[in-house]
């Protein structure tokens, strides 16, 4: 009797594993963004994150060992790393350019895509969808996008994520009441003129329609730049017709930026430079200033840094190593709050 | 050549330099700004606000004589390759220069070094770039032409790789967009350092390809013809991509890579005064000077963003340029 052929049992085989690949899985809604009610695995169990940002929000949640494919930038972002060690070893499918390698995303095999949405689909969007891997899209210009971007990350995760998420978004709420208590009393005249810069080599500020110009107002500040979105470039001279109050240095390597403009003489007649108001702004699991979780901590800094008669009480070291212990579960020394606070690497 | 026109020539792009301190995002009081460089010439009582003196001397003033040289400086290596390679289709970045200089500063803003060590190395690169095509198209003692142009090519190539990689690396957020702009092209970075550092170079080259500029009639004939009426081409050639690279390196690594410009103000300049190089290259210098300071004064003062130089050259000079053209056709027949 002759054996079955090998490659019919080994059809065989396969035949039998395809019922558990087309099986339909029980599927869930979750409303993003672009206002569509988008189809993912009731489990999500895998997901790809190329928003940089939003790495640091997935770790905060608490569902960071479900991150199996990330961007460079997350990877490399000292602090990020410092926090969740595994970051490195997460392959990098997406590259610093925002460009999308296929082969290694769909080989990591994601339930679902999170993404920031800011009026257009990534470019990679079409090319993805032809896995049926679905996207799920967050507003990214806005503190109110920045809630709803933690609420929907929350509600992808799953329920224990979306339980932090809540209770995060009631964090972030209470701190920006506990500055605008004491901000919205405030008057034109008494909200000084803040300028974000984001350069690195070249003079780029951030201006109106971002979450920057959010907690600059929420603050009790005015954004200086008069210009529509991020990283914008102006001109010196602009600066000058400005003439802000306050300097927020927002760009790696903060301190180097900074030391730049207080020793340019073309700076030198700007009040903010007079005045010796020029800082930099705090850098950890991600940007504080940017779309970041920790925007939490960025409202309270700005407002004690606008204003620190009104915000004497204010006690920014406790609020960040608090912040930290509890929404990253790891203490912070004070060489690393330092390290944080002055944007330089741990 | 009438003394009319060799007035003109020095007058028109100083004209504007001086107009061109007057304008700005900032308001200075145009008899303000009068009276801060007169106090050049006669240190008297200060009347104005401290704050228009950095304007007008600080950022103004440098920003406008950079537009100032590194125009006429562009416009003049223009001329040199165009009669060097006796083709009206060469610009000055052909030997490698732009592509090597731009790798240089992306790569200099990738490490997030100062702007002085920005321009070093951006002028740095410029420089390896040009002396790699030259060494690659040198052969049985002699650099023929079209092994300059083929090494450029190479080279240029080569070097672009090596810039999109820097990109393709960079920081999304904040470093590929300074790298973009940069690449662009943009006066914003002018500073009395930025010029210090960028007007020997520019200078030396301009004044290096005036004196040799009659030697280029002949080379324009051809080399043989060159050759014959006792020429040393081959040190001519050498002289000649010496004094435009450093023009064209210094210009790049003080404000990116300005393109157009060096490629058709010679063109400009050819129909104003004709093909004689001795007067074709200071036509060239003090158009291409003229020029680049308009288009600068446009760039800084039309919109609240700064707009890239490279963006305007073209869009601005192409219909220019097209009309020209269209009205002076027998030049090119």
């Amino acid at each position: 009797v002759r054996s079955i052929p090998r490659w019919l049992s080994v059809a065989a085989a396969l035949w039998q594993l395809l019922p558990t690949v087309s099986v339909a899985q029980a599927t869930r809604d979750v409303v993003d963004a672009t206002g569509h009610a988008v189809k993912i695995p009731a489990q999500v169990n895998r997901i790809a994150d190329p928003w940089h940002a939003n790495n640091a929000m997935v770790l905060m949640l608490g569902g960071a060992d479900k991150i199996v494919a990330t961007t460079v930038q997350a990877q490399r972002q000292p602090w990020l790393r410092r926090l969740y060690p595994r970051m490195d070893q997460v392959p990098a499918a997406f590259n610093a350019a925002g460009d999308l390698n296929i082969e290694t995303l769909i080989g990591a095999r994601p339930d679902v895509i999170l993404m920031a949405y800011d009026g257009t689909l990534p470019k990679w969007s079409a090319a993805v969808e032809a896995y049926h891997v679905p996207i799920v899209m967050m507003p990214n210009t806005s503190l109110a996008g920045l809630k709803e971007t933690a609420r929907i990350t929350g509600e992808v995760l799953g329920a224990s994520e979306a339980h932090i998420a809540t209770d995060y978004v009631r964090y972030l709420d209470e701190n920006i009441r506990r500055v605008t208590d004491v901000t919205g009393k405030l008057d034109r005249a008494q909200r000084p003129k803040v300028l974000h810069t984001a350069s690195a080599g070249i003079l780029t500020v951030d201006g109106r329609g971002t979450v920057i110009d959010d907690w600059i107002r929420v603050a009790g500040g005015t954004n200086a730049a008069d210009v529509n979105g991020n990283g914008r470039p102006v001109t010196m001279e602009q600066i000058a017709a400005w003439d802000p109050d306050v300097i927020i240095v927002g760009t790696a390597p903060n301190q180097q930026n900074r030391k730049a403009i207080l020793d340019d003489p073309r700076w030198r007649q700007i009040k903010a430079v007079k005045n010796g108001q020029v800082f930099v702004n705090p850098s950890g699991a991600y940007l504080w200033d940017r779309h970041s979780a920790e925007a939490a901590l960025q409202v309270l800094w700005a407002a004690k840094t606008l204003h620190p008669d009104l915000f004497k009480a204010l006690d920014i070291k406790r609020e960040t190593i608090q912040f930290y212990d509890k929404y990253f579960h790891y203490s912070l020394t004070d060489a690393e709050y330092h390290s944080i606070l002055t944007a330089t690497p741990p | 050549v009438t003394l009319r026109r060799a007035l003109l020539m020095v007058a028109i792009p100083l004209a504007v330099l001086f107009l061109s301190l007057f304008v700005g995002r900032y308001f200075v009081a145009p008899a303000d700004v009068a009276r801060i460089l007169l106090r050049f010439l006669s240190p008297g009582e200060r009347t104005w606000p401290a704050a228009s003196e950095t304007i007008v001397l600080q950022i103004r003033l440098p920003r406008a004589l950079l537009a100032f040289i590194v125009g006429g400086g562009l416009s003049m290596s223009g001329v040199a390759y165009q009669g060097m390679f006796r083709n009206p289709l060469v610009s000055p970045d052909i030997l490698g220069v732009s592509a090597a200089s731009g790798f240089g500063a992306a790569l200099a803003l990738l490490l997030s070094r100062s702007e002085v060590q920005l321009q070093l190395m951006a002028f740095g690169f410029g420089i390896i770039g040009v002396s790699l095509t030259y060494l690659l198209a040198r052969a049985y003692r002699s650099t023929p032409m079209l092994m300059l142009v083929l090494s450029g090519v190479i080279v240029a190539a080569f070097f672009s790789a090596l810039l999109s990689g820097a990109k393709y690396i960079a920081d999304p957020d904040s470093k590929l967009p300074a790298i973009t702009y940069w690449l662009l092209g943009s006066l914003n970075g002018a500073s009395l350092q930025s010029l210090k550092l960028a007007a020997a170079p520019i200078v030396l080259g301009g004044l290096g390809l005036v004196l040799v500029r009659w030697r280029l009639n002949l080379l324009a004939m051809g080399e043989d013809d060159a050759r014959a009426l006792g020429v040393r081409t081959e040190w001519l050639k050498a002289a000649l991509i010496v004094f435009t690279t450093l023009i064209t390196a210094a210009s790049v690594s003080v404000c990116g890579i300005v393109g157009w410009v060096g490629l058709v103000i010679p063109h400009v300049a050819r129909i104003w005064v004709g093909p004689d190089h001795r007067i074709l290259m200071p036509a060239a210098c003090s158009i291409g000077a003229t020029y680049l300071l308009l288009i600068d004064d446009v760039a800084r003062s039309v919109s609240v963003s700064e707009i890239p130089l490279g963006i305007l050259t073209a869009l601005i000079g192409a219909p220019f340029f097209a009309y020209l053209l269209r009205r002076t056709r027998t030049v090119w027949q």
